[in-house]
């Protein structure tokens, strides 16, 4: 299904008066046109999308600009990717990426939809507001503030009355600044709010902090931004008990069921208590994502973090087992061909497990999308061998904000906030 | 299933759905079932952290008990499991709270209504609630209607009904009982419980035929020739003489578990998995079928009632020997029958049904048979060639088993049958879930897909009725055959089979 538009042509008002109008809007008279307004949730959503913008002022992808990550958009960045010689497994909706594109020459321009597109994933779940923070490649760009009604669409028959808003703020970064004022009263303390981040967490920290307080409820992605400062926020985050998301761990998910697939009969159970060696490959040079499932392997097993240190493309840390046994963990880097657009996707994970008085055990999970030469290699011959081939994921990121929306949960998820802290320490 | 060890990369990694804040009360509080099943149930919901911090049960019965001799009833009763987690338990009993109430008596249902308002202030409960009828089923019109009459069942989003087997009688007592209940409420309001429905194997029928794709395209009357669905028992009546005396095995077993047994392995595929598409379905295919000789049904139907077994060390009574049962009685204990269902998919196909209690062995399963191979080319070493058995255990070793034949080892062409093992045990070494974990969670959760609605529950009485009809009107032409306890059943039933060159399965 593709997304829908809104309701209504948005209204482009001055910022002072949209909290009135959406008040207005809302208001009991007007009800009947409209509909009721849903008692659900606010969503924030800071969406730069830098790489998709400057794509289409280069000219190398049709507007309009919307947000969404179609597969034109993809094809234009890996197109990118090649022309300004960048490292093939440079993701292709990457800053790197952008910041190659914005010194291709172009002045195109192009309808700006952000924020008027709303994914049906996300419309199914009757958001009460939407509101999208849109800055602009072109400085100078002043604040426009655009509003509009919007009602999802039912599916068949029967339709829902509970209706919601969207709010686009446009400009460049000093507009979005000055129009920060508008946002806490949108923003109603009877209803869950949750803050999106779709953007690099390396970027525009203080309205990040001023964006994302608690008990505000964030969802980002570690895959994008320095890997060092993504671990470390995420880990900040959690420790300070805000209710924090991670669409970098969401992504983890079908690795977490494969390896505990491969562990759910009784038989095998017993390997998991004599791991000798955990090795994790991934693409490119962006680690958290690998370091997040090593991480969580480590406190599912109760192993302690004896000591980590960087190697060349790579990470190497030492853990000991609850019986005192060390267990050796390697995460290495390895070059692809067609990168996926998050960076440093998981590739690989082998672990090696050495009873004292039983046959070696190996497992070998691969993501679909690679091949795992480099763990299939190094004489495990005789070894219990299991291999498994882990499917590659292809929600949109809108799927994956649902997901969390629908789950509802006003805390972090135990698993990521146990293994948050650990996997920032592996990093440092 | 065996527990095992928990897998620690397993914790954790279930999608449970969020049960929203909500009341659960339960009336018939003081009965067998509320400390033998449901609270069990609702503590191990509380242990898995599924249930809402801000959630209550309120136990309702005609007993003068107070909240705490409510939660000493309890924890008396549920003394074992409590030993393993006792401060699981203490959290848990807080959330406990009894009210005396008499469903027949409006002032004490009003008086309810000031008490759940009470509970809901105290535990933030927001007037979400979940009713369970574990009471004699002859309450459960009034009972929901003096429910109704308090305005406790007016908002169709915030108030539900759970209501027990047996739903109704006959076809007509469950009509008349579905009127009732639904001007009471809406239909979604209504969560007829089976527990069968609560099984994991049952519900594996469902993810085996439609999330496979190798099961679907011979899933018909061009690959499959019979199928036996088989639920026994080895104990005998024990303490339910008197419901059972007015039952029998086929209303006890046969018209509410092994019919939705039928209905889950003969249903068409549904559109999605959507609890409406579903039940669609399930009502279809159980308005297809029909006694295999609706006419003359003593052709199609064996009824047969246990006598005494054992051995002189540990001798078995038989039922009209048990305590609380007439010494003439003919109420069946056990019943076997022939079926057809008459559509596309299934149109010639038998299907055998057979429940009883004191059996051989204890266990509930369902057997599709494939036709035989058109041409035999091997020498067969058990002398002719088996037909291909797809076997789904739904209980105990929970699983499923394909026999199919393969070459004998050796220097021949001969081939003999094997069997292809999958057990619950053995892949997945975890316990599943208790059947009333899993439906106290889904009605809490406003999900009826494995509640049974108004027209199947009708169309399964309807089904049987030539049989009801028969047994109330003229009970010799259906007559009980004795069958020694311990056994497979009467010989009358094995007949049944072998006129269709058939044996029943002897697991």
């Amino acid at each position: 299904m593709s997304p829908q538009l809104t309701l209504q042509t948005p209204l482009e008002l001055a910022p002072s008066e949209v909290p009135t109008y959406l008040e207005q809007l809302w208001s009991t008279e007007q009800q009947g046109n409209t509909g009721s307004g849903a008692n659900t949730f606010c969503l924030l959503i800071w969406q730069p999308t830098w790489a998709e913008q400057q794509l289409v002022r280069s000219g190398r992808l049709q507007g309009p600009i919307t947000g969404q990550q179609t597969d034109e958009l993809i094809a234009a960045g890996r197109q990118a990717v090649s022309d300004a010689n960048l490292p093939h497994s440079t993701p292709p909706l990457s800053d790197d990426v952008s910041s190659a594109v914005s010194r291709f020459e172009g002045d195109h321009n192009a309808e700006d939809l952000r924020g008027q597109y709303i994914d049906p994933a996300l419309s199914a779940l009757m958001p009460r507001r939407l509101i999208t923070l849109a800055p602009t490649i072109d400085a100078g760009h002043s604040l426009e503030t655009l509003v509009a009604a919007y009602c999802p669409l039912p599916e068949e028959g029967g339709g829902t009355t509970a209706c919601g808003d969207v709010v686009v703020l446009r400009g460049d970064d000093t507009a979005l600044q000055d129009g920060m004022g508008i946002l806490e009263p949108l923003l109603p303390p009877s209803m869950p709010a949750w803050v999106w981040w779709n953007g690099s967490l390396d970027e525009s920290p203080k309205l990040m902090e001023r964006l994302t307080r608690s008990p505000r409820r964030l969802i980002i992605d570690t895959s994008v931004g320095d890997p060092h400062h993504c671990l470390e926020l995420l880990r900040s985050r959690v420790e300070a008990g805000q209710a924090v998301n991670d669409l970098n761990w969401l992504r983890l998910r079908s690795w977490r069921e494969t390896l505990a697939m491969v562990f759910d009969p009784p038989e095998r159970r017993d390997a998991l208590s004599h791991v000798t060696q955990m090795d994790i490959d991934v693409e490119g040079h962006h680690p958290a994502q690998g370091l997040l499932l090593a991480a969580w392997i480590a406190d599912r097993l109760s192993w302690e973090l004896v000591g980590s240190e960087a190697i060349e493309n790579g990470i190497a840390a030492r853990f000991n087992r609850p019986d005192g046994t060390e267990v050796g963990f390697r995460l290495m880097s390895v070059p692809v061909g067609q990168p996926s657009v998050h960076a440093g996707q998981m590739v690989g994970l082998r672990l090696i497990s050495q009873p004292e008085n039983g046959q070696g055990v190996c497992v070998i999970l691969c993501a679909e999308s690679g091949g795992c030469m480099r763990l299939e290699a190094g004489g495990m011959a005789s070894m219990e061998l299991h291999e498994d081939v882990v499917p590659v994921q292809h929600a949109s990121p809108e799927m994956d904000v649902a997901r969390l929306l629908g789950g509802g949960h006003d805390s972090t998820t135990p698993l990521l906030a146990a293994a948050a802290p650990l996997a920032a320490r592996l990093l440092t | 299933m065996v527990a095992t060890i928990t897998n620690p990369l397993r914790v954790g990694l279930r999608h449970e759905r969020v049960i929203a804040p909500q009341c659960l009360v339960i009336f018939g509080a003081s009965g067998d079932l509320t400390h033998r099943k449901l609270v069990p149930a609702l503590f191990e919901l509380f242990k898995q952290r599924r249930l809402p911090s801000e959630f209550a049960v309120l136990g309702c019965a005609r007993r003068p008990w107070s909240d705490e001799e409510f939660r000493g009833k309890m924890a008396e009763a549920m003394a074992e499991k409590i030993k393993e987690d006792p401060s699981s338990w203490e959290q848990f009993a807080v959330k406990l709270f009894y009210e005396p109430v008499d469903l027949q008596k409006p002032e004490d249902v009003v008086r309810l209504g000031g008490r759940l308002e009470q509970v809901d202030q105290q535990c933030a409960t927001h007037g979400n609630r979940t009713f369970y009828l574990s009471v004699s089923p002859k309450f459960y019109a009034s009972g929901c209607r003096a429910l109704a009459d308090a305005g406790l069942l007016k908002d169709p989003k915030r108030s539900r009904v759970v209501i027990e087997k047996p739903f109704g009688r006959d076809y007509g007592s469950a009509q008349a009982l579905n009127r009732v209940v639904q001007t009471c409420g809406q239909e979604n309001q209504i969560f007829r419980i089976d527990h069968y429905l609560g099984k994991e194997t049952v519900q594996n029928i469902m993810v085996l035929r439609f999330a496979n794709t190798i099961f679907e395209p011979i899933w018909n009357r061009n690959y499959i020739s019979s199928v036996q669905i088989t639920t026994s028992e080895t104990v005998g009546v024990e303490e339910r003489a008197g419901y059972y005396e007015t039952s029998g095995a086929l209303r006890d077993m046969v018209q509410n578990h092994l019919t939705q047994m039928l209905a889950i392995t003969a249903m068409e595929p549904p559109g999605r998995f959507d609890p409406e598409a579903i039940r669609n379905e399930k009502a279809k295919v159980l308005q297809a079928a029909r006694l295999a000789d609706e006419l003359e049904p003593w052709n199609c139907c064996i009824r047969g009632q246990y006598g005494p077994g054992g051995s002189k060390e540990s001798p078995l009574a038989g039922y009209r020997q048990e305590p609380g049962v007439d010494p003439n009685s003919t109420t069946e204990t056990y019943v076997a029958m022939k079926l057809f269902i008459d559509n596309w998919r299934w149109q010639g196909v038998p299907f055998y049904v057979r429940t009883g209690k004191r059996l051989a062995k204890r266990l509930s399963e369902v057997v599709l048979t494939f036709r035989e191979a058109p041409v035999h080319l091997f020498d067969a070493a058990t002398g002719g060639p088996t037909a291909n058995q797809l076997i789904l255990r739904i209980q105990p070793d929970e699983g499923a088993e394909f026999r199919f034949e393969v070459k004998s080892p050796g220097s021949g062409m001969r081939s003999r049958p094997i069997d292809m093992e999958f057990s619950y045990d053995e892949s997945f070494g975890e316990p599943s879930d208790e059947g009333y974990v899993r439906l106290l969670a889904d009605a809490m959760l406003g999900d009826p897909t494995l509640f049974t609605r108004s027209d199947e529950v009708e169309a399964a009485w309807r089904l049987y009725t030539p049989l009801l009809e028969l047994i109330e009107d003229s009970p010799w032409q259906l007559p009980i055959h004795p069958y020694e306890s311990r056994t497979w059943g009467p010989a009358a039933a094995d007949a049944l089979l072998a006129r269709d060159g058939l044996l029943w399965r002897r697991p």
